[in-house]
């Protein structure tokens, strides 16, 4: 990438070097999204069906038919390293209504695990495991919902880890398998000190 | 088995000598096979006499090499180790013949689609499978005898099934170049899907105004025998003489000459419309795709040819109004049966056409939930000056005319999740671009929204139509939609997708939503392409013999595809492949007679004990038992046979000989590939 390294920082940014070139792309990006994701995301024709039916989209910057043009051509760092990467609900209408009969939310998760290898994720997904660890749950029940679960003749808890909290232990077991929690504390420690 | 003497030939065969030759194809076989190894192995096996290699064995040089070697090495059969037989075996034995023998000497092994093209990255095992192949086609070749082909007459007469434009279009030139055609249509009328259509694209012209014309010559030529409320029911025989059952359905309706037959004279339907009014029941008009009524006894529309009245006997209660008011007419008979005809024809063309696929599957979009979400097909007849509306554009749900219209392209089309087609239907692009151009011209102040992925505007003068409609001020959206909602109290749409060159997503309220759906083949397609032994594709368009250089013939010799039924096709595609179906199921009929691949059954008279198994087993009634010297025996009718070989498999005494494919001959190849050559 060229830089101009005019002595304004913000003017450096706006007339920087936009040309996307042949070393930006990896193949190899495209092939380990696909065997992650169990989708050809190299076949797709960018019909926009995906954004259009997108509830995360109208409200933010995240357009999931970019991240799937990103993967076609194998711009890795473009994809991983944008935050809207982190802006997928997982509701599964684009992969409802894809034309091509592919499956963009697990395109992104895809790419999500692959960032997460990086320690490229926001620190509030790192939380929820923290949540999970100590919980069980990634949104723990709290006194509000005990009410209201009262009000409908409902257990103040659900019959989850909730209920009986011996079974914590099993979900730690498969946590620590994985390293999870112990990479969530590092990269939290690192971030936030 | 071996042993065994043809009843073909009467002197002793000489020893056989193989020429054996093999192809690179430039760098198609020879790029993954070891063309040296195989030549170095074919000189070990038995009875070949000769060895070459060429890079094209199809061209000149190459036809040439097998010419001299079998007039230099008085070979006996010939070998071509090359691409597959649909290809080029008529090539080589044109060329074994030229050689001075007999062309059915020659045998082809196929090394390239079976081989070299699906083996391509496994060199070593695509070589020793060729060494393989052309061992088998040597051990064949070496059992090959003289075969004449015989010659059969053609019937002057031609069918084509289905009376679109295009099915009109190959009666028309065959009729005009002097058959007798049978045209038959499914329908009351002929004139087919653009009988329904406003306009047409590129050239606006009136649909109507320019199919007319033809469908009232084809209901005066001469030549055209029209059977309208008709279906192919049966086929028999083959290229030259098909002999072809037609039902034809009862409609309840006499003509005047089939009045004047039963002796009314001066009866029959004139199209007069007095049953029309007395009818009580109604029904929705399926011309009109169901947006306008039409009566128990009814007609299309008041073009149609022919001008007959036709009972929908599903809705007649039979009260027998329509009779009454007929009078002395006397063409309304309430108890007509279906009656079965049949023809004798030499060839025959399928224009079996296209039908909208429901688009309703494609829950998304809301059509038949949502009232003013319609098909384009609809919207023809909603914009047609003849249509229920008179050629206002109105919104099914109020009648108000809508003043924003968004038209979803590839709606169904280029879809491959099993719901839609994974093919474009090539005509939605370009008639969406006129349906703009049509509601411009017609409202004032209307905003057409074209929801596309990509134009394909590839015909003649259609990219500048394109260039035309969105001068007129048609907004282009580059997106495919999403998903539609309807307000529940306006009735209005909500249109979502995105934006793609902007990069956004797009919500559109527009007070009318067009669905560009796809198309497929119609109904009966399958049942008739059955009848007539036509291959079809996996979406189920009827497959033509070779998709660039043969594309109206089908691997039914005498059997041509003509429009729409072979793919979707607009209408100047779809008149052009019926010129060219007519054109080459005009050529046997005039050349008067076909040539029959000798391919067929022999009976061994010595050894046949007249069982007559095989008379029933035969799926093209070919066989028969006869008197012959005192004995019963069989019976082949050599132009009914195709040599498919259930007669010969089964025969407890091996008393059929199945030219070209008899027994020795294949036990030899299978000899040859089980033991390595060694016999």
């Amino acid at each position: 990438m060229v830089t101009k390294n005019y002595p304004d920082p913000k003017l450096n940014e706006k007339l920087r070097d936009r040309y996307y070139r042949r070393d930006q792309s990896n193949p190899e990006f495209t092939k380990e999204t696909e065997k992650l994701a169990g989708s050809m995301a190299h076949m797709c024709y960018q019909c926009g069906t995906c954004t259009g039916g997108c509830p995360s989209a109208p409200r933010s910057t995240y357009r999931i038919r970019e991240f799937m043009r990103r993967g076609v051509l194998g711009l890795e760092e473009e994809a991983l390293t944008d935050p809207d990467l982190w802006l997928c609900t997982t509701c599964y209408s684009c992969t409802d209504r894809c034309p091509r009969d592919l499956a963009p939310t697990d395109v992104i998760m895809a790419m999500r695990n692959l960032a997460f290898r990086r320690d490229i994720i926001p620190v509030n997904f790192l939380k929820t495991v923290t949540a999970i660890y100590a919980s069980g749950h990634g949104v723990p029940n709290n006194d509000v919902n005990r009410a209201a679960r009262e009000k409908l003749g409902l257990t103040r808890d659900p019959p989850t880890t909730h209920m009986y909290p011996e079974y914590i232990k099993g979900i730690r077991k498969i946590l620590d398998h994985y390293n999870l929690k112990e990479n969530a504390d590092r990269i939290i420690k690192e971030r936030e000190g | 088995m071996a042993e065994a003497v043809s009843p073909t030939t009467s002197e002793k065969p000489k020893a056989p000598r193989i020429g054996v030759f093999v192809c690179h194809c430039g760098t198609n076989i020879a790029g993954s096979i070891d063309i040296d190894a195989v030549k170095e192995y074919v000189k070990t096996l038995p009875n070949v006499e000769h060895v070459n290699d060429y890079k094209y064995q199809c061209s000149m040089p190459g036809q040439s090499n097998i010419q001299e070697a079998i007039r230099e090495k008085d070979l006996t059969g010939v070998v071509v180790a090359a691409c597959s037989p649909r290809l080029h075996e008529p090539t080589f034995r044109a060329a074994t013949k030229d050689g001075g023998l007999n062309p059915f000497r020659f045998e082809m092994a196929n090394i390239r689609e079976q081989n070299s093209w699906v083996h391509m990255h496994d060199p070593a095992g695509a070589t020793e499978k060729a060494k393989d192949a052309i061992r088998i086609a040597v051990a064949k070749a070496s059992l090959l005898e003289d075969l004449y082909p015989k010659s059969v007459p053609v019937e002057h007469a031609a069918m084509v099934v289905g009376a679109g434009v295009a099915g009109m279009q190959a009666a028309l030139d065959l009729a005009n170049s002097g058959i007798k055609t049978y045209l038959i249509e499914k329908a009351p009328s002929i004139g087919g899907r653009m009988s329904q259509l406003d306009k047409t694209f590129p050239t606006l012209d009136c649909s109507q105004c320019i199919l007319t014309p033809k469908m009232v010559d084809v209901g005066r030529a001469e030549n055209i025998v029209l059977m309208v409320n008709s279906e192919v029911e049966e086929v028999e025989g083959y290229i030259g003489n098909f002999d072809v059952t037609i039902r034809r359905k009862a409609t309840g309706v006499l003509s005047p000459a089939e009045a004047e037959a039963k002796g009314i004279v001066g009866g029959g339907c004139t199209g007069c419309g007095d049953c029309d009014p007395i009818c009580p029941v109604t029904k929705p008009n399926e011309f009109e795709m169901g947006m306008a009524p039409r009566k128990a006894i009814y007609i299309y529309h008041p073009q149609v040819v022919p001008l007959l009245y036709t009972i929908d006997w599903d809705s007649c209660v039979k009260c027998g109004l329509c009779v009454e008011a007929c009078g002395d007419k006397k063409a309304i008979d309430l108890e007509m049966q279906d009656e079965l005809v049949k023809v004798k024809v030499g060839t025959v063309i399928l224009a079996t056409g296209f039908e909208v696929f429901p688009i309703e599957t494609k829950e998304e979009w809301g059509y038949k939930r949502y009232d003013n979400v319609i098909t384009s097909l609809e919207f023809e007849r909603l914009i047609c000056a003849s249509g229920p509306t008179g050629g206002h554009l109105v919104r099914p749900s109020d009648g108000e005319t809508p003043m924003r219209v968004a038209f979803v392209l590839c709606a169904g089309s280029r879809d491959s999740t099993g719901v839609g087609k994974p093919y474009c239907s090539r005509f939605c692009c370009m008639y969406s671009l006129k349906h703009a151009h049509q509601i411009i011209e017609k409202i004032p102040g209307v905003m057409p929204y074209i929801f596309y992925m990509d134009i394909r505007s590839f015909g003649k003068a259609y990219e500048e139509f394109y260039y035309r409609i969105q001068d007129e001020g048609a907004k282009f959206i580059r997106g495919r939609v999403s998903n539609i909602q309807e307000d529940p109290v306006t009735k209005n749409l909500r249109v979502y997708a995105e934006d793609t060159l902007l990069g956004r997503p797009m919500e559109l309220e527009v007070d009318m939503v067009v669905l560009a759906a796809a198309v497929q083949p119609t109904e009966l397609t399958n049942k008739t392409r059955k009848l007539f032994g036509v291959s079809c594709s996996t979406d189920g368009w009827l497959l033509e013999a070779h998709p660039k250089l043969n594309p109206c013939g089908t691997t039914t010799a005498g059997v041509f595809v003509a429009g729409a039924c072979q793919s979707p096709k607009d209408i100047p595609d779809s008149v052009a492949s019926a010129e060219g179906a007519a054109s080459a199921a005009s050529i046997p009929i005039h050349r008067g007679e076909v040539e029959l691949e000798p391919y067929y059954a022999m009976c061994v008279e010595e050894k046949c004990a007249g069982c007559g198994l095989c008379v029933n087993l035969c799926p093209y009634s070919a066989l028969a038992l006869i008197e012959k010297d005192g004995k019963t025996v069989m019976q082949v009718t050599e132009a009914k046979c195709k040599g498919c070989g259930t007669c010969g498999g089964f025969c407890p005494g091996g008393a059929i000989w199945m030219n070209h494919f008899a027994t020795p001959q294949i036990v030899a190849q299978i000899d040859a590939f089980l033991l390595g050559g060694e016999q």
